[in-house]
């Protein structure tokens, strides 16, 4: 205040009126600064202050009226920022009573719709334990389970059940509280260092459910502002934690890496257009993808994410524990180390049988999310039981590849016989062995035997890579409307377990929720704990299953 | 609406102990006895107050419970350390030992099953209490406290200077040691993972008081959770496990009823559900992952709610964010209150409906709000709002602040809102049958239009529910995120979640004929909704204990929590702290503003300054979870602490609190006076 009236009483052009009260003013000051100068220091800040005040009038009333304006938007409440818009209308309180007397809100709910329905009575019903066999409350049926995730068997193993047994003998069942609070048990970080090992990651870190866990991973790191180059076909996690992230997202075709270097190349160029200060990019995508059982070209991501300097965002919830001699995922298939990914996503649900997801990376990257991603800090933490089940199936992945080799088995002697009735069926002696685990089986189906004359009984499309345990299964001729093709997937589930015993499900989607509308598939898990004669018994049937419904429809 | 007020229930509280508790004479020499074993320096007149609850049998005297020490402490300890009668010539050392056994060994005698040191044997009647409504005590107080401004000035001024030093160890840290700060800054064509401006609170501030956070541990995080002890050599960058473990006693967990257990009812129908069901999910609900189970444990749910119908998730924030889109979007507007959770903030986001916050708990701020944005519409189109959801949450986390739920129920029948209320920490935690805040206010639950909550605090599970109108649960089951992709909940856990809230709920047949004097009130204004669990929605092969299948252990631990949660919320009150919350919260936060108190506190309780050296861990929180001023220190009690834990704590608080001049507020008595009238600070009004 005092630096604000110094310099009025030293003006030289003043109005004659306001002289005798800047000479009050004046005379305040004077008594407030001598005060001011038994302070110790305090001639320095005072002469200072005069000096740059001297002779310059406006620039104190400008300062002023910003001193003003910044107090009252501090005062100003933001939730009130309304009322003082332009937009504000002034209502007397009868009037507002009248108003909320008249609003009728619509219901919570809506009714539900046919498809909702539908959907919900074609949810099956297990009775007693999951696994690969299992029993339908509707039918009291034993049936062959391929709708369950469990690529090496670990839902059934006697052994997982012993460890949580012993497990709960010491840890009890829940962890009540959050990691920060008293909820960091021994267990979750020695799962932590085993799967770091394994990967040959610095560090990881654990969450309480595998969805979460990519949805509050993303914006934990990627802020408004930055630039996330994602695949288009993402699953539905990674969708919404790009939303929560805010940040700007510029999509490339699913799977298409020319169409990937053509949006790297013009953010590019924007970015050299528009300048600015360097931003974080990341690219986003998935090791098998969920949505239809594709395989990332590893090489060629590393390859563009190397040349244009991003940081690659891998979603392994699928693709861990299934794919790769070691169930490493895409990073071992493509003898990629894993750390080179930078923030790289596994599930311990549905590759280790147990539950929880967890991210690895840079032990940087893994201490920030301690802290930072909301999932983690704000979650109790996991289950003791889920993280010594996890530590033991990963114990016994790597010490039995050949828990791979037979789920790669079945994985070729399902789409083989599957094939038959795809566009372009694969030859009966494939180029791959039956362990199919070389670089050869990256080549894509289409392209393998393209001599092949296109195959006129196909009715089906599958473009699942065929390493995948994840089995996508579309139709060819689709009628008209997505809900039309789901009856008839239905129709072909129902056909299955009718005729065969086996369960397959519907790829289940968010109608109307998601950001691009997938697709409707059938969706197959194979499991290498299933025999080849199951297998085969499941595939056949399932191809008659889909002749019978789509090839009277055609 | 079925309140009621609670006078009987006051006088058998406070009224002299029913004759059936000569019996457990010895037990109550025992309990006193603890009161002697944690001051053993205190000259031998001043146990006259410690020991009242003994002399009031008038069988004990003072000399009778010491030589009942000596006999005790020689007969549980083991190896020989003799608990002589003459207290001054203990070392510290055979005091810890003592100590050690008091976490662990039982003071009363017991036929259960479970270990003293997960869950405390406590047999006195008289230290019991209803959590229900008393229409006579506000639920929230008008004004917030206000610290002396000596303290306030002080709290600021050290963020100040935490802040100065940061900046200028960054400065300095950026230009000479560069190596250390690579992962902060730009690399040639990288920008940094992670802005060191967003990461400065992180890294400078909380960075000096990590010791206190994260602290690892082993086994159940019950009364009692081993600490794995660590140390740190380069300023709490790392740490590395030295290899010994401290026990000590837990008001840090959320395990409000004491169902995290290694033992007992639960624990064995868990092993056998493992045996069963084996502990994987398999993957999302609707891809043939729907056990009979988790049908089972649905119903379960919805009853022991008083909804229709319900459905559960495996994680407790996915339920938060995962629902609330497939609820609102656009066009829909969402009050919530400021200090909602985490979770919230996140489901809400992602939803797409516009976002209003009101003050925490202040209904009259609600009422301002809902009338302005029902009349002005939507902004720029002044369109009606399609709904209108108003979130809140029945127990906050970090304030234990009670909803007001009778006033927001008013509102809502004026203002024609829909009512979300996430009661993560009420649930099983608050009311005479552990239903939540509806049972604590006597509402019907059906007047919520969703009732959410998690099974990770009282239950001793993971994850989390939603309970509603069939309607609604059903159109959830298609639309919520959680069901079409995320895993299902695991077997275990869910036998986990039955099992222990059918305990509380009592299975019928058969219910447990109720004694006169215990509980009359609550079970009478028991509503119709809020009945025992049918025996036909349990799973067949599942085997409880009779205590459990009854109900009298699931009462008994509810009375237990109350008792303790009220107890040392007032104590603390009359010791001078400054606390938030309702006394009725298991949570109870002790107010310490300033930053560089906590880990002095933290540490202090766990080490401990006083002459037992029992250690305790707590919970210190400050910004970002709390405003910045408020730092605080967070008890969650538990029905398995016994009084005698609550006195251990009000006893170390006492000391810190001195030490750290914490009793900002005016102390109206000792510490061994609230110990000693216990009972009627409980059954007071303040």
């Amino acid at each position: 205040m005092a630096a604000a009236a110094a310099p009025s009483s030293s003006g030289q052009d003043i109005p004659a009126p306001l002289v005798p009260i800047l000479a009050i003013l004046a005379s305040a000051y004077r008594s407030f600064a001598s005060a001011l100068t038994r302070i110790p220091g305090s001639p320095i800040v005072i002469r200072y202050i005069e000096s740059s005040y001297q002779n310059d009038p406006w620039r104190s009333i400008l300062e002023v009226l910003l001193v003003a304006f910044a107090v009252r938007t501090l005062l100003k409440g933001r939730t009130r920022g309304d009322a003082s818009s332009k937009n504000w209308v002034k209502l007397r309180e009868e009037e507002i009573d009248e108003l909320v007397d008249e609003w009728v809100p619509q219901p919570l709910v809506d009714e539900p719709s046919d498809v909702d329905k539908f959907t919900l009575a074609s949810v099956p019903v297990i009775n007693g334990p999951n696994g690969l066999r299992v029993k339908l409350a509707s039918s009291g049926k034993m049936v062959t389970n391929l709708a369950t995730v469990d690529w090496t068997g670990m839902i059934e193993s006697d052994k997982m059940k012993q460890v949580a047994i012993d497990t709960l003998k010491l840890y009890g069942v829940g962890s009540c509280g959050p990691s920060g609070f008293y909820g960091t048990i021994d267990v979750h970080t020695k799962f932590e260092e085993e799967v770091s090992s394994f990967l040959g990651t610095e560090s990881a870190i654990i969450y309480s459910q595998a969805y979460a866990t990519i949805s509050s991973a993303i914006p934990s790191f990627a802020k408004r502002g930055d630039i996330i180059v994602a695949d288009k076909g993402v699953n539905f996690a990674i969708h919404k934690g790009l939303e929560i992230s805010r940040s700007t997202i510029k999509w490339y075709a699913h799977n298409d890496m020319k169409d990937l270097e053509r949006v790297l190349q013009n953010v590019e160029k924007e970015q050299k257009r528009k300048g600015g200060r360097l931003t974080r990019r990341f690219i986003i995508s998935e090791g098998v993808f969920e949505n239809d059982g594709m395989m990332v070209d590893l090489p060629k991501v590393m390859e563009l994410k190397r040349k244009y300097k991003y940081r690659l965002i891998l979603d392994e919830s699928y693709s861990f524990g299934m794919i790769g001699a070691h169930g490493r995922g895409v990073t071992e298939y493509y003898s990629i180390p894993a750390a080179e990914v930078d923030i790289l996503i596994g599930s311990m649900g549905n590759g280790l049988g147990a539950g929880g997801g967890f991210c690895a990376g840079s032990y940087h990257v893994c201490k920030h999310q301690k802290i930072n991603s909301s999932a983690s800090v704000f979650s109790a933490a996991l289950p003791a039981m889920l993280a010594t089940t996890a530590s033991s199936a990963l114990a016994t992945i790597q010490t039995q590849p050949a828990l791979f080799t037979s789920l790669q088995a079945n994985i070729l002697l399902f789409r083989q016989i599957l094939s038959k009735i795809e566009p372009i069926p694969m030859s009966d002696t494939p180029a791959t062995s039956a362990t199919g685990l070389t670089a050869s089986a990256a080549t894509p189906l289409t392209g393998s035997s393209p001599s092949k004359t296109p195959n006129k009984d196909a009715i089906i499309h599958i473009p699942s890579h065929p390493s995948s345990a994840l089995i996508h299964i579309f139709l060819l001729n689709a009628p008209g409307t997505m809900e039309e093709e789901e009856r008839i997937l239905q129709d072909v589930v129902d056909e299955l377990l009718a005729k065969s015993d086996v369960i397959v499900t519907r790829a289940r989607r968010l109608r109307g929720q998601e950001a691009f509308e997938p697709e409707p598939s059938l969706k197959v898990c194979l499991s290498g704990a299933l025999s080849r004669k199951e297998t085969e018994k499941a595939a056949k049937g399932l191809k008659e299953a889909l002749i019978k419904v789509c090839g009277k429809k055609r | 609406m079925g309140r009621t007020t609670r006078p009987s229930l006051a006088t058998t509280s406070t009224s002299t102990p029913p004759t059936s508790y000569s019996k457990g004479s010895l037990s109550s020499a025992r309990s006193s006895l603890i009161n002697v074993l944690s001051r053993p320096r205190l000259p031998l007149t001043s146990l006259s107050t410690a020991t009242a609850l003994a002399q009031s049998d008038g069988q004990l005297t003072p000399e009778d419970d010491y030589s009942t020490a000596s006999s005790y402490a020689s007969s549980v300890s083991s190896s020989g350390g003799s608990f002589s009668g003459n207290s001054k010539e203990d070392n510290a050392e055979e005091i810890a030992k003592a100590y050690r056994n008091y976490l662990e060994k039982p003071f009363v005698n017991t036929k259960s099953g479970i270990k003293h040191s997960e869950f405390g044997h406590c047999n006195n009647p008289n230290w019991r209490w209803t959590s229900q409504w008393n229409t006579d005590e506000p639920i929230h107080p008008e004004e917030d406290l206000a610290p002396p401004l000596y303290i306030l000035v002080s709290t600021y001024f050290s963020y100040l200077i935490f802040i100065i030093l940061g900046h200028m160890r960054d400065f300095f840290g950026k230009h000479f040691a560069v190596s250390r700060y690579a992962h902060l800054l730009p690399t040639k064509d990288y920008a940094a993972l992670y802005s060191d401006f967003d990461s400065f609170y992180v890294r400078r501030l909380k960075k000096r008081i990590d010791d206190c956070f994260s602290r690892p541990v082993t086994q159940v995080p019950g009364r009692t959770i081993n600490l794995l002890d660590r140390e740190s050599s380069d300023q709490n960058e790392h740490f590395e496990l030295t290899g010994t473990q401290t026990r000590a006693l837990n008001v840090s967990s959320y395990n409000y009823l004491g169902f995290a257990s290694s033992t007992g009812g639960c624990a064995d129908a868990v092993e056998s559900s493992i045996r069963r069901y084996g502990v994987a999910s398999g993957g999302p609900r609707h891809d043939a992952n729907t056990l009979d189970l988790h049908q089972q444990c649905e119903k379960l749910v919805a009853k022991f709610c008083g909804a229709e119908s319900s459905m559960v998730f495996s994680m407790g924030f996915a339920t938060n964010s995962t629902n609330i889109p497939a609820l609102v979007g656009k066009g829909c507007l969402v009050i919530s209150d400021e200090l909602n959770h985490a979770s919230i903030r996140f489901g809400v986001r992602l939803s797409g409906a516009s976002v209003r916050m009101f003050k925490h708990n202040d209904m009259g701020a609600l009422e301002q709000l809902l009338r302005e944005v029902i009349s002005q519409g939507q902004p720029r189109t002044h369109r009606p709002w399609k709904k209108i959801l108003v979130i809140v949450e029945g127990l906050y986390s970090m304030e234990g602040s009670l909803l007001n739920l009778p006033v927001l129920i008013d509102l809502k029948r004026r203002y024609k809102f829909y009512v979300y209320v996430d009661e993560a920490h009420s649930i099983g935690a608050i009311g005479p049958n552990g239903r939540g805040v509806c049972d604590y206010f006597g509402i019907d639950p059906r007047e919520i239009d969703v009732l959410m909550g998690t099974f990770t605090k009282s239950f001793g599970a993971a994850g989390g529910y939603v309970a509603g109108t069939k309607e609604l649960i059903d159109r959830l089951r298609v639309r919520s995120h959680a069901y079409t992709y995320a895993d299902a909940v695991s077997p275990a856990i869910l036998t986990q979640v039955i099992s222990s809230m059918g305990s509380i709920m009592g299975v019928a047949p058969p219910l447990a004929p109720v004694k006169e004097d215990d509980d009359a009130m609550s079970v009478m204004s028991r509503p119709i909704s809020y009945g025992p669990a049918l025996a036909s929605q349990l799973p067949p092969w599942l085997n409880l204990p009779a205590t459990l299948l009854n109900g009298t252990e699931g009462r008994e631990r509810l009375r237990r929590l109350a008792f303790n949660s009220r107890y040392l919320s007032s104590g603390l009150r009359k010791l001078g702290f400054l606390m938030y919350g309702h006394r009725d919260s298991p949570i109870i936060p002790l107010l310490i503003f300033n930053p560089g108190k906590m880990p002095y506190f933290s540490q202090m309780m766990l080490k401990r300054i006083g002459p037992d050296l029992t250690p305790i861990v707590v919970v210190v929180v400050a910004y970002p979870a709390t405003p910045l001023i408020t730092s605080r220190v967070r008890f969650c009690l538990s029905a398995s602490h016994t009084k005698n834990d609550i006195d251990l704590i009000l006893r170390a608080a006492d000391e810190v609190g001195d030490v750290l001049d914490l009793k900002l507020g005016e102390q109206t008595m000792s510490v061994e006076e609230v110990i000693a009238s216990a009972e009627e600070l409980v059954a007071a009004a303040f």
